[in-house]
């Protein structure tokens, strides 16, 4: 491996442990640092301030890092399937579509008293990202064009996103204060069987993707060149659309649409690497995706104190412009 | 002469049902380069793919080093064929040499990693094709010539007994060109491997071919023979549909409208 890929890889492991560290301590419940360490170490819940730690900011740090690690890969394998930098499950309304079918069971399920797990929450994700995904790829075989594409995406996502409004607005129960919290977008609420799940599909979907890395990059080099060296085209796109939808689909069942990160993360991470290799971008975009949404939780948490923000504010305030920088040098 | 590497046997090649070249048989040995040549839509890409084996033939059957094509799990064949066509490719940041390197992909494990023998045969490949000093270029910034030649290092690295190209010169420039057949020509000279490659530019299929096949409009092989047995005028007219002497006028024009110009003013005597 080369000086510079081992030196990034190394800042980034810093930044997610400061970071980490950083969110831990911080929030509206002040702690010292020598309580924190005291707490982690000895797993005491006895008192509040264990209750805040273990069961509130810890959970919440663990599903930033992998849900934006897991985001960042879900764009990355998109980018891949369209040839394209500019694709991603946000703005190509995947994320969406996904929000729209966790609403729907929820609210169905909250109407007759039922619960509804993690994996059914991931499971209801999924086949909304895969019916937006279906549409998407229909449109794809008419127009070739990529902007066209995305245009339709983002008019999706805002269908998808109007009716689940609509429907959050008129379903009555107490829990639509959290469910409207969780459509726009957050990271809060999360538990520790949330977590475990997310982990245990995330790691998963991203060992995945790595082992995916081979046959990417002879996909860059053109369809035909792929299948000439032996890549399985059919299964190859399968594939892709299936692990990409099921990131997202972890990533919205919990903290619902989450803006950008998809685009701009895997972007940072082919400038800052200086290569297109999928071998390093791929743990390289996931690393850069959870130090990206722990600082933009950070944010989200602490800007405006004791209210906090959407998580898909923050994203967006720093993704977009990203996004957009990429569209301007792409036409030059 | 040593025995065919690749051999198409009534071939029939074409999209869903629909033949668009038909009665195909050729061959490609060792040490030499096949052209194919014929007018637009007469299926020389069609043809090829199937060659490749990413179309399946509807009639006839293609043998390569021996074997049925279809017989081969798609691994193995890309350690004897290695295929160059002109598509849409998403290098964004890869340099010369990533590319080059992707040429070791059916000999590499499951995740693609180089051992210094494969960083070698890389090497080597970047020598053949003059790139060396390119190596660390992003290969999107190269000029087509440029990029050609490095889309043909890849194709050595691959190791292949046979070569597919599909008009590998046709948006080079002239020196590009020149350049391109003779590194083709250099390859096929140590016997090891043989090419097989669509060309529109009949002057570069006769110069480096050592056999050349025309394919007519309607997807029939009007002829199969070396250049001095292929091109007559008669043959190059009906291929083509050129009115009679219209070819002479325009090469024969272009010549000696070089001829004419002087070498340098100050050797005239």
């Amino acid at each position: 491996m080369k000086k510079r890929t081992i030196t990034i890889y190394l800042l980034l492991g810093l930044a997610l442990l400061a970071l980490a560290v950083l969110n831990i301590h911080t929030g509206s419940v002040s702690l010292s640092p020598g309580e924190i360490l005291r707490i982690i170490f000895t797993g005491d819940r006895s008192q509040q301030s264990g209750v805040i730690i273990w069961n509130l900011r810890v959970p919440r740090v663990a599903a930033a890092i992998l849900l934006g690690g897991a985001l960042s890969i879900s764009g990355f394998l998109l980018q891949t399937f369209f040839s394209n930098p500019i694709a991603g499950p946000y703005i190509l309304g995947v994320s969406s579509g996904a929000k729209l079918v966790v609403a729907c069971v929820m609210i169905i399920m909250l109407g007759h008293g039922m619960v509804i797990g993690s994996l059914g929450m991931i499971a209801s994700a999924f086949v909304g990202s895969l019916a937006v995904m279906g549409f998407v790829l229909a449109i794809a075989t008419r127009v070739k064009t990529m902007s066209i594409l995305i245009v339709c995406g983002v008019m999706v996502g805002y269908i998808c996103s109007a009716v689940t409004e609509f429907m959050i607005t008129f379903a009555d129960d107490s829990n639509i204060i959290n469910l409207h919290n969780w459509s726009m977008g957050s990271f809060s609420g999360i538990t520790w069987s949330n977590v475990r799940a997310i982990a245990i599909v995330v790691l998963a979907g991203a060992v995945l993707a790595f082992f995916m890395s081979k046959s990417m990059s002879a996909f860059q080099l053109g369809e035909n060149y792929a299948k000439s060296v032996g890549v399985n085209m059919r299964a190859f796109r399968i594939k892709l659309i299936l692990l990409s939808s099921v990131l997202s689909a972890t990533v919205t069942a919990f903290a619902g649409p989450v803006s950008f990160v998809g685009i701009a993360v895997p972007h940072l991470a082919r400038m800052v690497f200086k290569t297109s290799k999928p071998i390093i971008l791929i743990p390289g975009a996931f690393l850069g995706g959870a130090v990206f949404c722990l600082l933009c939780d950070l944010l989200a948490r602490n800007l405006f104190a004791p209210t906090e923000m959407s998580i898909s504010t923050i994203t967006a305030v720093f993704g977009a412009p990203i996004v957009i920088a990429m569209l301007i040098r792409r036409k030059k | 002469m040593s025995q065919a590497i690749l051999k198409t046997e009534a071939l029939a090649a074409g999209y869903a049902g629909r033949i668009i070249a038909e009665q195909v048989g050729i061959q490609v040995c060792p040490g030499e380069i096949v052209a194919l040549i014929g007018p637009n839509g007469s299926g020389k890409t069609t043809l090829l793919k199937t060659v490749a084996g990413f179309l399946e033939p509807i009639g006839g059957a293609v043998y390569l080093d021996g074997r049925d094509l279809s017989a081969f799990p798609r691994s193995e064949m890309a350690r004897i064929m290695s295929v160059m066509m002109t598509e849409r490719m998403a290098t964004d940041q890869m340099t010369v040499r990533d590319v080059v390197s992707l040429g070791r992909y059916p000999y590499t494990g499951m995740l693609g990693r180089l051992t210094e023998k494969d960083q070698g045969i890389v090497d080597r490949a970047l020598t053949r094709v003059g790139m060396t000093e390119f190596s660390e270029r992003i290969f999107n910034d190269l000029s087509d010539g440029q990029k050609q030649r490095a889309l043909l290092a890849r194709s050595i690295a691959q190791e292949p007994k046979i070569l597919l190209l599909d008009e590998p010169t046709s948006y080079l420039d002239i020196y590009h060109k020149l350049r391109f057949i003779d590194i083709l020509k250099d390859l096929v000279s140590g016997g090891e491997m043989g090419v097989l490659m669509s060309v529109h530019e009949l002057e570069i299929a006769y110069e480096i071919s050592s056999r050349v096949v025309c394919l007519s409009a309607d997807g029939h092989i009007k002829a199969f023979g070396t250049p001095q047995e292929v091109f007559s005028e008669q043959v190059i007219n009906d291929l083509y549909q050129l009115e009679p002497g219209r070819l002479r006028s325009m090469y024969g024009g272009f010549l000696s409208a070089i001829k004419a110009e002087p070498s340098a003013p100050d050797q005239e005597e």
